[in-house]
């Protein structure tokens, strides 16, 4: 309003919306085919709110399952923005300053599906009021669950404003203010530490479970958030790279595989200490641990995963440690996969099941999760990824067109 | 054909005690809502019971309601009861007995594992008899452990079995309980005479409870709480044996509706041996008091610092 | 730098402290055995509002609780052709009634090998409605709790205090307990084996 070129804000939705449907007939199958599976997933949610969470593979013994498990691990990938915020503000990075928007559009499309998982596992969805202060009972500061709330909302908040308003400063081709959004930027990156450290006490802080109830989950979550995430951020920048303008050079690749290698050897050290103090000298406790990597009264559904989950892991930490082909997308893109992986079947269920397993009463039986429970999952993984692809293609539209815009 | 039914459905005693805002809102909606439901077949009583449906959903933590409210919610529970099951229920918020703390102990020298005492509590409580729901855990025990967690829960065989013993447990009301402090809502709590309790209609089914329990004293209704209607037990309390909705956790209440009342709860009343004592544990003349006094007790899991009010003693 | 660690630092401190307080605001409380243990006031029990309505026989026990009284289940009404002495008498008995007037139905099984009890070690040997105890002082059917305490005194002493038998129905309202023979047949007072009432579903398979 202040100056004629300046166009607004519906003008700027407008165009975006469109940025973000545009595409080949390819992008159109790839959105068909996420709402496809969302609208399957809503579909067995459907029944699942009919009929109750019994149309669920959870009981009472296995009480939180895939849902909470994915919940974790993708609170995990939320978190993991931080590391392309940290250098590229703090340390005044350039080559992650070009991908920084990027990371915080896939933090953003974690976070929507950490709170749609939270919402599904819920058995009363419609009674979510009664946690809003004033109107309901927030038990805070008591329950960590309610930090978890307050913690994950406010990152969704931070993490979708700041890139919002950059965005939409280049759109109007202008250079965003720093102190508009800079006091925010860093906010964000202790927030990013405090949702995942937050979310590992939900569990920590549970003497019930001695599988959780270990200091090291906290710091085991960062570092495995902190390799997990910058993979899967760059197997969303390896697409871009191969299907848009967009410049993505060798030197973001370099140093997101960097973080990744220092923050997975972290991960396998701590879990190799783990494994040492539930194994060496076995106690009650480390039950959980067993029934986790050898099975316990011949039960031993997680087994295979869990050992695929370290093989995975320590294929992915040589394969990005080694990386004879010199930052080749093709190559990374195996890597990432692998890790990231091994890091969501160790860190998902691999983590959140063992914990329930033997029950407090000693009790000890497999959980497998239903079909519907699968639908609803895949189908609340699609929607972040639908969230994530739709933020990141008219970003990716801006960005360039305003980099055009400086050159000229 | 709606605007006469909405007429209908709202009696003169049911409007006027409401706030008068969202009365009109509701029963408009309640209206509309129950011709979706139920296609206008029936529209009459599903509309009204859409209304008190309507009004449940806004009410209160029971801890926040006043004694008018308290009445008032009451009121329209026993009417759903009557619209849904049929069933005309007695239900009370009897408040708790001043100067009364219940404490709980078990003889595990004496206990047979006869099961009367699971089975009482089902009946008593209307717990879901599809699944099978059970507030009380008998483990049959090998000499030389006293974990319960060592032990085996589920036989089904002639018992006592010789050089075996059995040990229950159930929610042990702890004073500083794990359950209540991870609760978001604060829809469970710690009442006056000690009793931890769970408003089925404030609790979100988040399971946060269940996780931090390490007693395993908590049961979630995974699908919709089944019990025959002749079966149910009209005796009722809000925050005890109502009939619970799928989606919300419950838990042993030690009987509320019956300990209010001066009763044992219905498992220590159904012992056939002898082995459950309950009593006020401020009131030094009470028979569990004597048990602490004279007897070695222990209690499951003490290092976990939840002060449970559950005691195992041995003659 | 210098910025970001001062956030941190208080957002930490900040944290902590509130965990902090929220701890010793818990901790400050009594502990629940203090609680107890400072609970010496004797409470009235019987003030407690409540419907009782006990339909079972009592009688007054003639020992006390704690200095008080209680009242215990009577037994007579229990026993189906109390008074005995009705039959016995000195009248001759029929053959064909020998078999119901010799009680050929009670199998004692009540002490082992040697110490196994005949009849008259606990029935009266002239009077048959009372019963008589080692020293042969008659004791009432009703408080037959006398004569099982004279070798069962450990227990006695436990279900005079609350730790051996149970309460009929009410924990409140005056004392009323169950009697020996309300849960134990004097003649075979061990419990029997059975099938237990329900059974906990298998969690697995």
């Amino acid at each position: 309003m202040t100056t004629n070129s300046r166009k607004g804000i519906i003008s700027f939705v407008t165009d975006c919306a469109g940025w973000a449907m545009a595409g080949g007939t390819g992008f159109k199958i790839y959105l068909l085919a996420l709402f496809g599976i969302i609208g399957m997933g809503a579909y067995a949610y459907y029944l699942q709110f009919q009929q109750g969470l019994i149309i669920t593979g959870m009981s009472n013994i296995v009480s939180w399952g895939l849902y909470i498990s994915n919940f974790t691990f993708f609170v995990g990938v939320a978190a993991a923005a931080v590391m392309l915020i940290l250098p590229a503000y703090v340390f005044k990075d350039k080559d992650l300053h070009e991908v920084v928007i990027i990371g915080e559009c896939v933090a953003v499309g974690a976070l929507v599906m950490c709170l749609t998982f939270i919402t599904v596992d819920m058995g009363g969805p419609l009674k979510v009021w009664h946690m809003i202060p004033g109107i309901g009972l927030f038990n805070w500061p008591s329950s960590i669950l309610t930090w978890d709330v307050l913690v994950l909302n406010g990152y969704l908040a931070l993490n979708a404003l700041v890139p919002l308003y950059i965005l939409y400063c280049n759109y109007n081709k202008k250079e965003p203010v720093g102190w508009r959004y800079k006091p925010f930027v860093f906010l964000s990156i202790l927030w990013a530490i405090s949702i995942h450290m937050t979310t590992a006490f939900l569990y920590q802080g549970l003497p019930a479970r001695p599988f959780w109830n270990n200091p090291l989950l906290g710091p085991r979550f960062l570092a495995s958030a902190f390799a997990a995430g910058p993979a899967i951020i760059m197997i969303v920048l390896i697409i871009i790279k191969q299907n848009t303008s967009y410049p993505v050079s060798v030197n973001i690749f370099q140093k997101l595989k960097r973080i990744i290698v220092i923050s997975a050897i972290i991960n396998l050290i701590m879990l190799f200490s783990e494994v040492f103090k539930e194994f060496y000298n076995f106690t009650h406790h480390s039950l959980s641990a067993q029934y986790l990597f050898f099975g316990l009264d011949g039960h031993n559904s997680l087994v295979p995963w869990i050992w695929t989950a370290i093989g995975l892991n320590i294929l992915g930490t040589v394969l990005f440690a080694v990386d004879p082909s010199k930052c080749n997308p093709r190559y990374l893109m195996v890597a990432a996969i692998s890790l990231f992986t091994g890091i969501w079947i160790e860190k998902g269920f691999g983590l959140i099941i063992p914990g329930f397993v033997p029950s407090p009463m000693g009790e000890v039986v497999d959980y497998t999760p239903s079909g519907p429970e699968i639908m609803i999952t895949l189908g609340v993984l699609a929607l972040g990824v639908l969230v994530m692809t739709l933020l990141i293609k008219p970003a990716i539209v801006i960005l360039l067109e305003y980099k055009k815009s400086k050159a000229t | 054909m709606k605007d006469n039914k909405i007429d209908k459905s709202d009696p003169p005693e049911n409007g006027r005690t409401r706030r008068s805002f969202l009365k009109g809102l509701s029963i408009a909606a309640a209206a509309g809502s129950a011709g979706l439901v139920t296609g206008g077949c029936t529209g009459e009583v599903a509309s009204e019971e859409m209304g008190l449906k309507w009004e449940e959903y806004f009410k209160k933590n029971y801890r926040l309601m006043s004694q008018k409210e308290k009445d008032e919610t009451v009121e329209r529970l026993v009417k759903l009861a009557k619209i849904r099951v049929g069933v005309d229920i007695q239900m009370s918020n009897q408040a708790p007995i001043n100067n009364v703390l219940y404490g709980y102990a078990f003889n595990i020298s004496r206990c047979k594992g006869y099961m009367d005492c699971v089975e009482a509590c089902v009946q008593e409580n209307n717990l879901d008899r599809k699944s099978k729901t059970q507030y009380i855990r008998l483990f049959e025990m090998e000499p030389g452990k006293l974990d319960p967690s060592t032990g085996d829960g589920k036989y089904h065989h002639e018992v006592p079995v010789e050089d075996k013993f059995y040990m229950g447990v159930q929610c042990f009301h702890c004073e500083n309980a794990p359950c209540i402090k991870a609760c978001p809502t604060k829809a469970t709590w710690r009442e006056p005479d000690g009793i931890v309790v769970v408003d089925y209609d404030w609790c979100i089914g988040c399971r946060y409870c269940l996780a931090a329990c390490p007693y395993w004293g908590r049961r979630f209704n995974w699908g919709e709480p089944q019990v025959p209607a002749e079966e149910i037990n009209l005796k009722q309390h809000y925050l005890g044996n109502r009939m619970r909705m799928k989606g919300v956790m419950e838990k042993c209440t030690f009987c509320v509706q019956r300990t209010r009342q001066g009763k044992l709860p219905a498992c220590a009343n159904a012992c056939p041996t002898g082995s459950r004592i309950f009593g006020n544990l401020l009131d030094p003349d009470s028979e569990i008091r004597f048990v602490l006094k004279t007897k070695k007790v222990f209690r499951f899991k003490e290092e976990l610092g939840t002060d449970p009010k559950f005691w195992y003693f041995m003659d | 730098m210098k910025k970001l660690s001062c956030y941190s630092g208080s957002f930490w401190l900040g944290l902590g402290a509130t965990l902090l307080t929220a701890q010793l605001a818990m901790a400050s409380g009594q502990s629940l055995l203090d609680k107890i243990k400072g609970a010496t006031e004797p409470v009235d029990n019987t003030k407690i509002e409540s419907a009782y309505t006990l339909t079972a026989k009592t009688v007054q026990a003639e020992e006390t609780y704690q200095g008080g009284t209680f009242r215990v289940l009577a037994r007579k009404d229990k026993i189906t052709r109390y008074r005995c002495s009705v039959c016995h008498t000195d009248k001759k008995v029929l053959v064909k009634n020998g078999a119901l007037y010799t009680h050929s139905d009670i199998a004692i099984n009540h002490g082992k090998g040697q110490n196994k009890l005949e009849c008259i070690q606990c029935h009266d040997e002239k009077n048959r409605d009372v019963l008589s105890d080692a020293a042969g002082t008659k004791i009432d059917f009703d408080h037959s709790y006398k004569l099982c305490g004279q070798c069962h005194f450990r227990q006695k002493r436990d279900w005079l205090g609350g730790a051996h038998g149970k309460r009929e129905t009410y924990w409140a309202g005056e004392r009323v307990i169950r009697n020996c023979t309300s849960c134990h047949n004097p003649h075979s007072p061990a419990f029997k084996t059975k099938m237990p009432e329900t059974y906990s579903l298998p969690l697995d398979d």
